[in-house]
């Protein structure tokens, strides 16, 4: 099943103050990469909900492309280990409770002894 | 919504546009739930997203004082954050940054397969020093690879072909597509990707694949399935049709008293498979009424009906 595709203007539409300048500037350095389509470039909404933090982290640190691009390179390795980490605590959480102490243990020896 | 889309943002009425813009900008900057996981700050950000929204355009605003439109009425449809798809498994802007890859490290380690590549033995991998030693040489390493999504109709997918797309530097590259490409399956392009440092050549152009859903077709595998609209007199009596297929239309023989939904298959016309065997199409049998029942055509039915009726229902 796709989801719903958003063109060029459909997605100006959608994300408040997203210039068509800025757009093109955000496709040109790589920090959106629409799907590519017979019809030229289209959105997910992905990519709408990512340009929307992308206007909001722009205006309000007034950053330039490459702190931008730095910026979104590290909140989308963030995310994505918190999605993982997530995978992980449902993982254990299927677990018999002895597994889980035991796991429980060893997180506290290495994260919580060492560090004092 | 809060009441009052003012205090939402921590201003007064008097506000100047400029005020507006900037409350919202300083709220969006510490209170950004893909900044700040803590849900009292998603709460703060929602209301004043919702008030910016709404007090952002003069013209709207001055509705709003004047008591034309109320703060609920304008909520905007649920904002959807950046997280809620970043942190799903396959977000495709993960994939970019080279090869990093902490899920593959924690869960090769959960299974004790951990082998001795450590953080950045991979991400590094095709790059290297210059080759003499000594000095301070240039230094050769080798391009990015950059990761596309591109998307193609079912029959392009199907039968294979050639596309073009546009690199994010404008430039536009031809791309072939094998016969019987799947949703998901990548392509690289090798070199097409970002330019090496010194001596180090350009990456590789990964392309992921999305197969556009098709309102006739559907595939299961290399099994591909159509819908045949026919006639009733052609589902009464049977009879030669032409069905249309991936490498253009056949002749089909439809049985006599075919109904609605009867599925028939045509051998090795679905999609050509990795082994080069080609999978098998279904055809659907769909009945279509003509346009208009005549009096000719409900007389007999009338009639027929008579001393033939029949129950598909089998109550009886």
């Amino acid at each position: 099943m796709t989801e719903h595709r958003f063109s060029a203007h459909e997605a100006l539409a959608a994300v408040p103050d997203l210039t068509p300048e800025q757009l093109d500037r955000y496709i040109r350095v790589g920090v959106i990469q629409p799907v590519q389509s017979d019809h030229g470039p289209v959105f997910r909404d992905i990519d709408i909900a990512r340009l929307a933090l992308i206007v909001d982290l722009a205006d309000g640190y007034s950053l330039d492309d490459e702190a931008l691009g730095l910026i979104m390179s590290l909140l989308d390795q963030l995310h994505g280990l918190r999605g993982d980490m997530r995978a992980i605590l449902d993982a254990v959480a299927h677990e018999p409770p002895e597994t889980r102490a035991s796991l429980s243990r060893t997180i506290r020896e290495v994260r919580v002894v060492i560090r004092r | 919504m809060a009441d009052d889309p003012y205090a939402a943002l921590g201003l007064t009425k008097s506000a100047s546009q400029d005020d507006i813009k900037k409350a919202y900008r300083r709220i969006a900057k510490t209170d950004h739930p893909d900044l700040n996981p803590d849900p009292k700050a998603a709460e703060r950000f929602k209301a004043a997203s919702s008030a910016y929204d709404l007090l952002k355009d003069a013209e709207q605003r001055a509705r709003f004082d004047r008591g034309e439109i109320d703060a609920s009425g304008q909520e905007t449809p649920q904002r959807h954050y950046y997280r809620e798809y970043a942190e799903a498994g396959d977000s495709p802007y993960r994939q970019q940054y080279g090869n990093f890859d902490d899920l593959n490290d924690v869960f090769s380690d959960l299974f004790g397969q951990r082998g001795g590549a450590g953080f950045g033995g991979a991400g590094f991998g095709g790059s290297g020093f210059g080759g003499g030693r000594g000095g301070a040489r240039s230094f050769d390493m080798r391009g990015n690879d950059q990761r596309f999504t591109l998307e193609i109709d079912f029959m392009t997918a199907a039968r294979g072909g050639s596309t073009r797309i546009t690199m994010p530097d404008g430039s536009a590259l031809e791309v072939k597509i094998p016969e019987g490409a799947r949703d998901g399956q990548v392509i690289r392009l090798r070199g097409k990707g970002g330019p090496g440092m010194g001596e180090g050549g350009a990456g590789d152009a990964l392309l992921t694949l999305i197969v556009a859903d098709d309102p006739d077709w559907t595939r299961d595998g290399d099994n591909v399935e159509v819908t045949l609209p026919i006639t009733i007199d052609e589902a009464v009596l049977g009879g030669k049709v032409e069905v249309p297929t991936i490498s253009g239309a056949v002749m089909m023989t439809i049985p006599r008293g075919a109904s609605s939904g009867r599925k028939m298959r045509l051998k090795g016309r679905g999609i050509k498979g990795a082994d080069g065997k080609h999978g098998d199409q279904v055809v659907v049998l769909k009945i279509v009424m003509p346009d208009r029942i005549d009096d000719e055509l409900a007389a007999f039915f009338e009639n027929w009906r008579k001393d033939h009726a029949y129950d598909p229902h089998g109550r009886n």
